[in-house]
């Protein structure tokens, strides 16, 4: 049983990095013949402006628009970015071909190598962003990670897909660090767990403390360090584990409001990506630390900084916080204006987060 | 004239220049051997003008002892291949002040030759040397003067004459003098550097004293059309100046002498004979329209003195009274003055009128002054509130000023004649500045002739940017009357206007590499100083140097703009040669294929296009 669905997922995996191939041999072919006729080559991209960020209710995240431009190597201002671009699918498609994995930083470095110039890593993040947008791909379908690793501990089993590993099987409760979230373990092939539910952590110390207290077995859960706001490549595990493994996902943060929105981004996405589709998590359940939890529990707190309030405005004109605990826990920090961090429960003992809050939220995420 | 001149001398010219040389450029070392290089360089390059010749010139600064340090004693020495001094007056010309042969109303590089005596005058009495000059008029015999000048009697002393034979025509004025090279010389050479390039048609060589060598050879072998020599026009004019046209204009009453009564004899007839007043008076009658004016005279005088050629052999006339209507004169004979009275309906009585008090007022402007005709004079009398028949001897000095104010005010004269100036040309003017400029782009123009103040101008400008031009202009070269102004430019009426643009508008910016030369052509330039270095800022002369400039700025900038484009269409083509032929090498390995596209074509046909165009519009722009 799980043999064949190994292979089931292998071949999956084979059949997407074909498209992905394949895909990209389209777009280098049709910019081939362009030249080939003495014509400049152009493509258009979706537009990636404030503008073109939309809504979409159904989908329950940020997308881009029906509002795109044209890029062409006539126009002497683009041509280098063209450029860049065309040099990005060369690379991603050796990356792709011989399964290598690259970082947004080594793609950077690596561009020196082949003359083509970046002025800095952010432009070159940039053009990656543009190779998203122009595919439709995250980066990671083009083995294209970000440097900052989040990581994951609890009994799932899995089989690597990567060159030298192929089929090797590993369980990820099997070192008590967790195992970090890389290319390898996106890429793998997700074979079974004994787990229920995903619990995602906003910070590594807790993380620790869940995998001593055996927070895993206590609630049959895989526990996930986000490391802040989640990596992109963690997003996807996440998604992965809730589509793939059927499990359903909650998230546990700061009691503040970058705590909140680390939630949703989990939830419905960032706008930066909004070129991307793959990469939320629409049924993940934000449980705390809430607003109204500082008042419950009685919590610790410390004031809201000047940033801190402006952020709570700003969210406010986010149309995914007008309604339910977003909008209401909004209103609420906004109203008492302070914050409270998870280790603000060590008041009450080092185990009471565990103990006594979490198996709280985790009966009352049934109900949300 | 003669009168004049008199009156002059009895101040001694020489004597006030000696105590005022401060004005005329000559007030150190370092100053005064630049003024005299210009001095003797603009006389030659003037004398050359005048005659059609195109002008050799050839300066030479020697240090008498090289091994003295500045200020020293320097020779110097300016030949030219021009028509020459003639022989008898080589020593008033160049052993007194104020005698120049450049009187006349017409643009020349200096006026009465004033500065080249200045010069010698400045010489002898820094170095107490004589001043050499040698001349041929007619290219065979040469006459050599060593001359002083006596100061006080304004007189020259010949100290030595020799002549010998030559083969060329042409003049060599060489003087010892204080001066300072060393400050003074980058000046110099600036100024023969830039005579050269307002005159291309003269070829200039500089022999200075550290033994090198400037040779600037002639590029233009056409003199530009000379001036010609005009009358005044009447917004140019003063009290004095009218008094002296007055003067001029007057019939001098003849002298009865010996010689004058041979003539009225016999143009008489009466060469031999002895006849009565009555007979002589009857004769003359018969023969009235065939006599000369002055025997008309003669015999009119003789109507009222009622005397035959004897008597009137003993007789001096002393005035003629016509307002009181009397004829004053010495009798010799008797020893004492007499007078008769003058009967004013006798037509005798109306030809000594036109004779004595002139012309009437009408027939004064039309026949002195430039552009004024009959209707115009009689409109002026009316407006200066005088009689149209108004005789010029006749006024008063108090009449003569209020006719001086009139003139300045009346507007209806029309605009001074420009034919006495002699503009250099715009052809001549752009072959110059592609020349010593090496420009990529130039523009010229001629301003259509102005006045101000009665005296005519007119404004040639050009303008180059780029090519060997130095970066940090706009340079401004200044020239009035074919002079290099080199000294004072802060408050010259040229940098005035060339400071007031806003080079932005023009698409030019920061330290850009161009230059403008202007050229102020006027029968007077008014000058801000004596020492002929900056012009005034008069107001019709701004605003022609304005137009001048915002003319050739909107060319500059029409160069610009192209030249922008064509640098875009440049820096394209090199972005396209840069990453056309990455796309291609990265697109041949995403594809899947082993050649790479052929890009050349889109390289090769599809840039130079745009290139090409923009550099043919530029091409079209300049030679607009």
């Amino acid at each position: 049983m799980k043999i064949s669905k190994s292979k089931e997922l292998s071949k999956k995996t084979k059949e997407k990095q074909k498209n992905i191939l394949e895909m990209l041999k389209t777009h280098g072919a049709k910019i081939y013949d362009n030249l080939d006729n003495g014509q400049f080559p152009k493509f258009s991209i979706p537009s990636r402006s404030v503008s073109n960020i939309v809504y979409d209710k159904k989908l329950r995240q940020y997308i881009l628009g029906n509002n795109s431009a044209l890029r062409s190597a006539k126009n002497s201002s683009q041509l280098r970015s063209f450029t860049q671009l065309m040099w990005l699918a060369f690379f991603a498609n050796r990356l792709t071909q011989e399964k290598k994995s690259s970082t947004l930083r080594d793609v950077y470095y690596s561009s020196q190598a082949f003359a083509i110039e970046f002025e800095d890593q952010s432009e070159s993040d940039n053009i990656i962003v543009d190779l998203e947008a122009v595919t439709s791909k995250p980066r990671e379908d083009f083995h294209i990670f970000p440097e900052e690793r989040s990581s994951i501990f609890g009994d799932l089993n899995i089989e690597y897909t990567i060159p030298g590993y192929e089929g090797k099987p590993m369980n990820l409760s099997n070192h008590p660090d967790g195992y970090s979230i890389g290319p390898s373990l996106t890429t793998a092939e997700l074979v079974d767990t004994s787990a229920e539910i995903v619990i995602a952590i906003e910070k590594g110390g807790l993380f620790t403390r869940f995998v001593e207290e055996q927070i895993d077995k206590k609630f049959k859960s895989i526990i996930i360090n986000t490391g802040g706001q989640a990596p992109r490549s963690t997003r996807t595990l996440l998604k992965r584990l809730h589509d793939e493994m059927g499990l359903p996902v909650i998230v546990l943060t700061d009691g503040d409001v970058y705590g909140e929105h680390i939630a949703m981004v989990i939830k419905s996405g960032s706008a930066n990506a909004a070129h991307l589709r793959e990469l939320t998590v629409p049924d993940a359940k934000w449980v705390g630390v809430w607003a109204t939890d500082i008042e419950k529990y009685k919590l610790p707190t410390i004031p809201m900084t000047e940033s801190d309030i402006k952020r709570c405005y700003d969210l406010q004109k986010d149309p995914r916080y007008q309604d339910g605990i977003w909008k209401k826990e909004l209103d609420v920090f906004l109203r008492i204006k302070r914050k409270a961090e998870l280790e603000a429960f060590s008041k009450y003992g080092l185990t009471n987060i565990t103990d006594k809050y979490l198996p709280q939220k985790l009966e009352l995420a049934k109900s949300l | 004239m003669s009168s004049i001149k008199e009156k002059f001398n009895q101040i001694s010219p020489s004597e006030f220049f000696y105590s005022n040389r401060d004005l005329a450029g000559f007030s150190n070392p370092t100053r005064s051997l630049y003024t005299a290089v210009r001095e003797f360089v603009e006389n030659a390059l003037d004398a050359c003008d005048q005659k059609g010749v195109l002008p050799e010139v050839h300066l030479i600064i020697k240090a008498v002892d090289p091994e003295k340090s500045d200020p020293k004693s320097y020779i110097l020495t300016v030949k030219d291949n021009g028509p020459g001094v003639d022989a008898k007056h080589v020593p008033l010309a160049f052993g007194t002040v104020l005698y120049g042969s450049k009187f006349g109303l017409k643009q020349a590089r200096g006026m009465f030759g004033l500065g080249a005596t200045m010069a010698i005058l400045y010489g002898q009495i820094t170095t107490n040397k004589p001043v050499i000059v040698k001349s041929s008029t007619d290219g065979k015999t040469q006459d050599a003067f060593e001359l002083l000048l006596d100061i006080q009697k304004n007189k020259p002393i010949i100290v030595k004459h020799t002549t010998k034979e030559v083969s060329k025509k042409g003049l060599s004025v060489s003087i010892c003098l204080e001066g300072d090279y060393s400050k003074a010389g980058i000046k110099i050479r600036d100024y023969v550097y830039e005579t050269s390039l307002i005159t291309p048609y003269a070829s200039i060589t500089f022999d200075d004293p550290k033994g090198q060598k400037f040779h600037h050879p002639r590029f233009v072998k056409e003199i530009p059309p000379p001036p010609t020599i005009i009358k005044p026009h009447p917004h140019g004019i003063d009290v004095e100046r009218i008094r002296r046209m007055i003067v001029e204009s007057q019939f001098e009453i003849p002298n009865i002498d010996d010689v004058m009564i041979e003539k009225v004899r016999k143009d008489l007839g009466l060469s031999k004979q002895n006849l009565s007043f009555i007979a002589i008076m009857e004769k003359a009658k018969k023969k009235w329209k065939s006599l000369s004016r002055q025997v008309r005279v003669v015999i009119s005088l003789t109507s009222f003195l009622k005397m035959d050629f004897e008597k009137l052999n003993k007789i001096r006339i002393e005035d003629i009274d016509m307002p009181n209507k009397k004829l004053f004169y010495w009798d010799f004979g008797d020893s004492q003055s007499k007078s008769v009275d003058m009967d004013p309906e006798s037509k005798y009585y109306k030809q000594l009128t036109n004779t004595v008090q002139g012309e009437p007022l009408t027939t004064f402007l039309t026949k002195r002054f430039q552009r004024v005709g009959p209707t115009t004079a009689t409109k002026f009398a009316e407006f200066a509130g005088f009689k149209p028949e108004k005789r010029m001897g006749a006024m008063t000095n108090q009449e003569l000023v209020q006719l001086s104010d009139s003139l300045q005010k009346f507007d209806d004269f029309l605009a001074p004649d420009p034919s006495c100036l002699a503009p250099l040309g715009e052809e001549p003017l752009e072959k110059g500045i592609k020349k010593f400029f090496k420009p990529d782009f130039t523009a010229v123009v001629q301003r259509p002739a102005s006045a101000y103040s009665g005296f005519p101008f007119i404004i040639e400008m050009g303008i180059a940017y780029g090519g060997e031009i130095k970066s940090g202009g706009p340079h401004v070269y200044r020239y009035a009357n074919r002079i290099p102004l080199l000294y004072d430019e802060g408050s010259d009426v040229v940098l005035k206007v060339v400071n007031d643009t806003d080079w932005g508008r023009y698409k030019i910016k920061g330290e850009p590499p161009f230059i403008i030369v202007s050229h102020i052509c006027s029968t007077r330039i008014p000058y801000k100083t004596a020492g002929k270095e900056n012009v005034a800022d008069r107001q019709e002369i701004e605003r022609e140097l304005r137009l001048a400039l915002q003319y050739l700025s909107r060319k500059l900038a029409a160069y610009m703009s192209k030249r922008g484009q064509a640098e875009m269409a440049k820096k394209r083509a090199n972005l396209y040669a840069k990453y056309i032929p990455l796309i291609a090498q990265f697109c041949t390995e995403l594809a899947g294929k082993k050649k790479e596209p052929n890009y050349k074509k889109l390289l090769e046909e599809e840039i130079p296009i745009d290139s090409k165009k923009a550099i043919e519009e530029e091409n079209q722009i300049e030679n607009q």
